[in-house]
C-alpha cells in the first residue's frame, strides 16, 4: 500500500464513523446517548457516596464542644421551626376555610422529594445539578427544585437513578415571577453567567412604578401564575431597574442567592396531580 | 488513433497533414477569434466583477434582505397637574415564528401526501393545497400546546395563516391576541425558551378614565402604513411593517406627530423561500413619543362631566383660565368610552354611538343661538357706540312692538323700569329690543365679529366648524337676496335669528369680558410660564363695565342664575358673574330649548370663564339656562374652589400646631 495512503488512513477512518453516525437513525442515537448516560451514571453516584463518606469522616474530626454548640444551635433552630409550623398549620387552616368558602379550587398539592447533588455542571450556557434521585423515586420532568434558600430551578431530564436540575441561573429557565407585596406578574430569565462569578438573571415587562436599586433591591418571589411553580419561593434580588425605550416596561438584573453554586442537597416538589407541570411533560 | 489515409483522397489528407503542422494562416485567424472572444468574456467578467462591484452588491442586500418595522409607542397625556389622561397598555400575544417550522411544514406535507396516496383516493388535491393543509396542521400542533396551557379550544383559521404564509411570512404569526396577564404568566412558564412559540408584547392606548374628555382627547386608529423615520437603515430594502396606530380625532390626532412614537426595527437576510435568517444584521429598538401635558384640569373635567350627565341631555361645557386662554375643561355630552377604539371599534359599538348623535364634539362644533347670554354683546356695543349710558332705562310692559309684530318679553313680565344691570340679572328683553334697534344691527355684529364670534377659535382640536354666523344685511343680501328687517335687529338682539355660535366661543367670549379685552385664543396645551393674554382692549370705561358686571353679579344671586347659590353649588365669599340664556331652535317636530350660561368668577380676580349649554330633546319642554345649565357652571365653581381651598371652605383646614 503506498505510503501516502497509510498516512491517510486515520482521517478516513474517522470519516467512516462520522458516516455512521450521520447515518444511524435518530432512534438508535437516542438510545446510545441515552445508555451511555445510564452506564456512566452508578459512577457518578458511587463517587457522591464517596463524597458523603468523606465528609462524614471530616467531620468526625470535630471536637466534642463544637459538637455541642451545633446541638445547641439545631436545637434552637427546631424551636424556631417549630413555632413557625405551628403558625404556618393556622394559616394553612385559614386558607382551606376561605377556599371552602369561597369554593375556590385549592393548590396542587406536591410530595416532598430530598435529594443529595451528585454533580454540578456550570457554563456560561447552561447550569445544571445532577441529583442523587431519578425516574424510580418518581421525579417528573417540570417538577420545581427547592433549596433552603428558595426556588433552585426545575427538573428537566429524568433518568432512572439521578435526575438532571436546570437551575434559575440557567439562561434555558423562564419563570412568571412577582416581587414581593405586588401581584403583577414579570418575567424572570437566567443570565449568562460564566461559572465563579456571581450568578445573575433578566428581568423584563416589569411595571414602570417598581423601582429597584443596589442600595434597596427588591425581593422576587414566584407568582403561583405560571402552572408550574406554587407562590411566594424566593427567586432572587433585584438591584437594577431602568425604562425600556418603547415606555411600557422597565427590564433589568437580579443578583441570585450564592448559595445555588454549591448546593448540596435540594427538595424536589413532586406534583401529585400534575397540574403544576409545564405544557406537554408528562403526567404522574 | 493512427490516421489511415484513404487511397481515393491523396490531395486532401495531404492538406490535413499541414494543417496539423499548424502553419495554415487561416488558423492564425481561428486562434485570433478565439482569443478576441474570450477576451471579450473575460473583460465582461472583470468588469462586472470588479466594476461594477457596489452595485452587485447592493442588488444581492436588496434580494436577500428584509426589513421588518415595527412601531414605536405613543407618548403619553398628562393633565395640567402631571395626572395621566391617556398612557399606553401593554398587550400580550402569542406568536408563533414561521421560519422555524420549515422543516416541520415539509414532513407534515409529505405525510399528508403518503396517506392521500395509501388512501388510494383519485381526486388528490394539488401539491399546493396539501402543503397549505400541512402548515394548518403543524401551526394548530403549536395552538393546541397554547390551548393545553390555558385550557382554551382556539383553532387555526386557514385563510387569515395563508394569507400571512403568502404576504408576510418574515413576521411572526399571531396566534392569540390580547391575552390575560395570568394567561401570559402561565406561557411564560410553560413554554420553553428555544420554542418557536413565543409571547409578545405590543401596546395599545389606554384611557384610564375611559370615557372623560373623550372628544378632547381622542383616539387612535390602525395604521397599516407605519411612518418609518429617514434614519432607519434599508430604506431601500422590501419592508414589512407591523401594524401601528395614528390619531383619528382630537387631541391624538392633533399632536399625532408630537406622540408618534420613533419606529424601530430589524433587517434580517432571507432564504430563497422568504424566512427570515436569525439572528438579524441590524436591530434597533423603538423609541416611545414624546409626553405632552395638556390644559385639562382632571377635577374641573370630571366635576363638569359628573354634573352634565346629571341632566340626562346633550350637552357641552367649556371652563377656560382667564389669563392665559388654557382651556380647564372641555366636555361633550353624549360621549363614548376611548377604550372601545381599541384594538379595534366594533360595528355595534359604532352604531350605538351614531344613535346616540355622541360622535360631534358640541363644544367645537356644535352650532347654537346664543340665546340671551348674547345681551351682553348688546350692551358693550350699545354702551361703546354712545346709545346705552350705565344708568338707560326703558320700560317694560312684558311685550315689544318693532314695526307691526310684537316681541314678547321674558316670561311675558311686565317689570315696570329698568335699568342695564336689572335687564341683564332678569334678562329683560324689552331693554334689549329697545337698545338693540338703536344701537343698529352693524354696531351689534361689528362688536360681535370683534370679539372673534365669525371665525374658528383656532384651538388645536381638528375639525372645529367654520360655520359660526354673525348676520348682518350685507350677509342677509349676499347670502340670501333678503331684505334686513329690523325685528332680525331684535332677534339679534337678544341672541336668535340667524346667531350659530360655538360654546367654546362664548367662553372665549366671557374669558375676554373678564380681562376688560376683545379676544381670546384658547389653547389645550400646557404651560408652566405660560405668558399673559394681551389682546385690543374692550373699550368700555369702568362706568360701563362696572353696570354690566352689576348685572351679571346679580344673576348669580338673585336673578335667573340663582341656582348658584343653593347650598349645592354655593362658594362663600366667591362672588360670581354670569348670565343665563334659554335659546330657541324651530325643528320640523316643534321648538327646542337650549339651555346656556356664560360666566367667570371670581369678579375681583377673574380667573376661570365658564359656558355651559344643554340642549333640550322635547319640543315644548322649558329647559331653562338657570335651571340646566347653570348647575353644570355650579359644580366647576365647587370644584375648583375647593381643590383652591381659597374660598368658601365647609370644614376649615386643620390647624397647623
Amino acid at each position: 500500500m503506498p505510503r501516502r495512503f497509510d498516512q491517510a488512513r486515520p482521517f478516513l477512518a474517522l470519516g467512516v464513523a462520522l458516516l455512521a453516525w450521520l447515518l444511524l437513525p435518530a432512534l438508535f442515537k437516542r438510545f446510545a446517548r441515552l445508555g451511555i448516560y445510564e452506564l456512566q451514571a452508578p459512577v457518578e453516584v458511587s463517587a457522591s457516596y464517596v463524597r458523603d463518606l468523606q465528609e462524614f469522616w471530616s467531620e468526625k474530626t470535630r471536637s466534642k464542644n463544637e459538637l455541642i454548640e451545633a446541638a445547641r444551635d439545631l436545637s434552637r433552630l427546631n424551636s424556631a421551626y417549630e413555632l413557625r409550623l405551628a403558625e404556618d398549620g393556622r394559616l394553612r387552616a385559614e386558607i382551606d376555610r376561605l377556599e371552602a368558602l369561597l369554593r375556590l379550587p385549592s393548590y396542587g398539592e406536591f410530595r416532598a422529594e430530598p435529594a443529595r447533588v451528585v454533580r454540578r455542571d456550570f457554563t456560561a450556557w447552561w447550569q445544571r445539578l445532577v441529583i442523587r434521585k431519578g425516574g424510580n423515586h418518581g421525579l417528573l420532568v417540570g417538577s420545581p427544585v427547592i433549596y433552603s434558600g428558595g426556588l433552585a430551578g426545575r427538573i428537566s431530564e429524568v433518568h432512572a437513578t439521578t435526575a438532571v436540575v436546570e437551575l434559575i441561573s440557567s439562561p434555558g429557565l423562564r419563570l412568571a415571577a412577582v416581587f414581593e407585596g405586588d401581584d403583577r406578574p414579570v418575567s424572570f430569565q437566567g443570565g449568562v453567567n460564566p461559572p465563579l462569578r456571581p450568578a445573575e438573571g433578566l428581568l423584563e415587562f416589569v411595571p414602570l412604578d417598581i423601582f429597584a436599586t443596589p442600595a434597596s433591591p427588591r425581593r422576587l418571589v414566584t407568582s403561583g401564575l405560571g402552572g408550574v411553580y406554587p407562590p411566594g419561593l424566593a427567586v432572587a434580588e433585584v438591584f437594577q431597574l431602568e425604562p425600556s425605550t418603547d415606555g411600557l416596561f422597565k427590564s433589568g438584573r437580579a443578583r441570585l442567592d450564592p448559595r445555588l453554586g454549591r448546593l448540596s442537597e435540594v427538595t424536589v416538589l413532586v406534583p401529585l396531580d400534575g397540574d403544576f407541570l409545564p405544557a406537554g411533560a408528562p403526567k404522574p | 488513433m493512427a490516421y489511415a489515409p484513404h487511397s481515393s483522397t491523396p490531395d486532401r489528407a495531404g492538406s490535413i497533414m499541414e494543417s496539423h503542422r499548424g502553419y495554415d494562416p487561416r488558423l492564425w485567424l481561428f486562434y485570433g477569434l478565439t482569443v478576441l472572444l474570450l477576451g471579450t468574456l473575460a473583460a465582461g467578467l472583470a468588469y462586472q466583477q470588479l466594476g461594477r462591484t457596489v452595485e452587485h452588491r447592493e442588488r444581492e442586500i436588496v434580494q436577500s434582505q428584509r426589513r421588518v418595522v415595527v412601531p414605536g409607542p405613543r407618548g403619553n397625556i398628562f393633565d395640567r397637574e402631571g395626572r395621566l389622561l391617556v398612557g399606553n397598555r401593554p398587550r400580550f400575544a402569542v406568536t408563533l415564528n414561521l421560519d422555524e417550522l420549515r422543516s416541520e411544514f415539509r414532513k407534515e406535507y409529505l405525510r399528508i401526501r403518503r396517506n392521500y396516496r395509501d388512501s388510494g383516493d383519485k381526486d388528490l388535491p394539488t401539491a399546493a393545497q396539501m402543503e397549505r393543509i400541512a402548515r394548518v396542521s403543524v401551526v394548530q400542533g403549536y395552538l393546541n400546546i397554547v390551548n393545553r396551557a390555558l385550557g382554551a379550544r382556539h383553532r387555526v383559521y386557514d385563510d387569515i395563516l395563508d394569507r400571512h404564509y403568502r404576504q408576510a411570512r418574515i413576521l411572526p404569526y399571531m396566534l392569540l391576541e390580547d391575552i390575560s396577564p395570568a394567561d401570559y404568566a402561565r406561557l411564560l412558564e410553560q413554554l420553553p425558551v428555544t420554542s418557536p412559540l413565543q409571547v409578545y408584547t405590543a401596546s395599545t392606548r389606554n384611557y384610564p378614565h375611559g370615557t372623560l374628555a373623550a372628544h378632547t382627547l381622542g383616539y387612535t386608529a390602525a395604521d397599516d402604513d407605519l411612518a418609518v423615520g429617514a434614519d432607519l437603515p434599508g430604506a431601500d430594502l422590501t419592508t414589512f411593517k407591523m401594524r401601528g396606530s395614528i390619531g383619528r380625532q382630537g387631541l391624538e390626532a392633533a399632536l399625532d406627530s408630537r406622540l408618534q412614537g420613533q419606529a424601530g426595527g430589524a433587517i434580517y437576510r432571507v432564504d430563497p423561500a422568504g424566512y427570515r435568517i436569525q439572528p438579524p444584521l441590524q436591530k434597533r429598538r423603538p423609541v416611545q413619543g414624546g409626553d405632552v401635558v395638556v390644559s385639562l384640569d382632571l377635577d374641573l373635567q370630571r366635576a363638569a362631566e359628573a354634573q352634565l350627565a346629571e341632566t340626562g341631555l346633550a350637552g357641552a361645557a367649556v371652563a377656560l383660565d382667564i389669563a392665559t386662554g388654557e382651556v380647564l375643561a372641555l366636555v361633550s355630552k353624549p360621549d363614548y368610552d376611548l377604550n372601545a377604539f381599541t384594538p379595534r371599534l366594533s360595528h355595534e359599538t359604532a352604531a350605538d354611538i351614531q344613535t346616540r348623535g355622541a360622535w360631534i364634539n358640541r363644544a367645537t362644533q356644535g352650532l347654537y343661538p346664543p340665546g340671551s347670554t348674547f345681551k351682553l354683546v348688546t350692551a358693550i356695543a350699545g354702551l361703546r357706540s354712545g346709545h346705552i349710558e350705565p344708568d338707560s332705562t326703558v320700560e317694560c310692559t312684558g311685550a315689544y312692538r318693532v314695526g307691526g309684530r310684537i316681541f314678547v318679553c321674558n316670561n311675558h313680565r311686565d317689570r315696570g323700569t329698568v335699568t342695564l344691570a336689572q335687564a341683564i340679572e332678569k334678562s329683560c328683553n324689552t331693554f334689549f329690543y329697545d337698545y338693540g334697534l338703536k344701537t343698529g344691527i352693524d354696531a351689534i355684529a361689528a362688536e360681535a365679529r370683534r370679539h372673534g364670534m365669525d371665525d374658528p377659535t383656532g384651538i388645536e382640536l381638528p375639525f372645529e366648524t367654520r360655520g359660526m354666523l354673525v348676520p348682518d344685511p350685507a350677509w342677509r343680501e349676499a347670502r340670501r337676496q333678503e331684505r334686513w328687517f329690523p325685528g332680525d335687529t331684535a332677534n339679534v338682539s337678544i341672541g336668535q335669528g340667524d346667531l350659530a355660535l360655538t360654546p367654546l366661543q362664548m367662553a372665549c367670549f366671557a374669558a375676554s369680558f373678564a380681562r376688560s379685552e376683545s379676544t381670546t385664543r384658547p389653547t389645550l396645551l400646557h404651560l408652566a410660564d405660560a405668558p399673559r393674554l394681551h389682546t385690543e382692549p374692550d373699550g368700555l370705561t369702568p362706568a360701563q363695565r362696572g353696570a354690566i358686571l352689576a348685572g351679571m353679579e346679580a344673576v348669580t344671586n338673585t336673578g335667573t342664575g340663582r341656582i348658584l347659590q343653593t347650598p349645592r353649588y354655593r362658594v362663600p365669599g366667591l362672588r360670581l358673574a354670569g348670565k343665563t340664556g334659554t335659546a330657541q331652535k324651530r325643528t320640523a317636530e316643534g321648538t327646542l330649548n337650549f339651555a346656556w350660561f356664560v360666566g367667570f368668577f371670581p369678579i375681583d380676580n377673574p380667573q376661570v370663564a365658564i359656558a355651559v349649554i344643554v340642549e333640550g330633546d322635547t319640543p315644548g319642554e322649558d329647559v331653562a339656562g338657570g335651571r340646566y345649565a347653570a348647575p353644570v357652571a355650579g359644580a366647576i365653581i365647587k370644584a375648583w374652589a375647593d381643590k383652591t381651598g381659597r374660598y368658601g371652605l365647609a370644614t376649615p383646614p386643620p390647624a397647623t400646631p
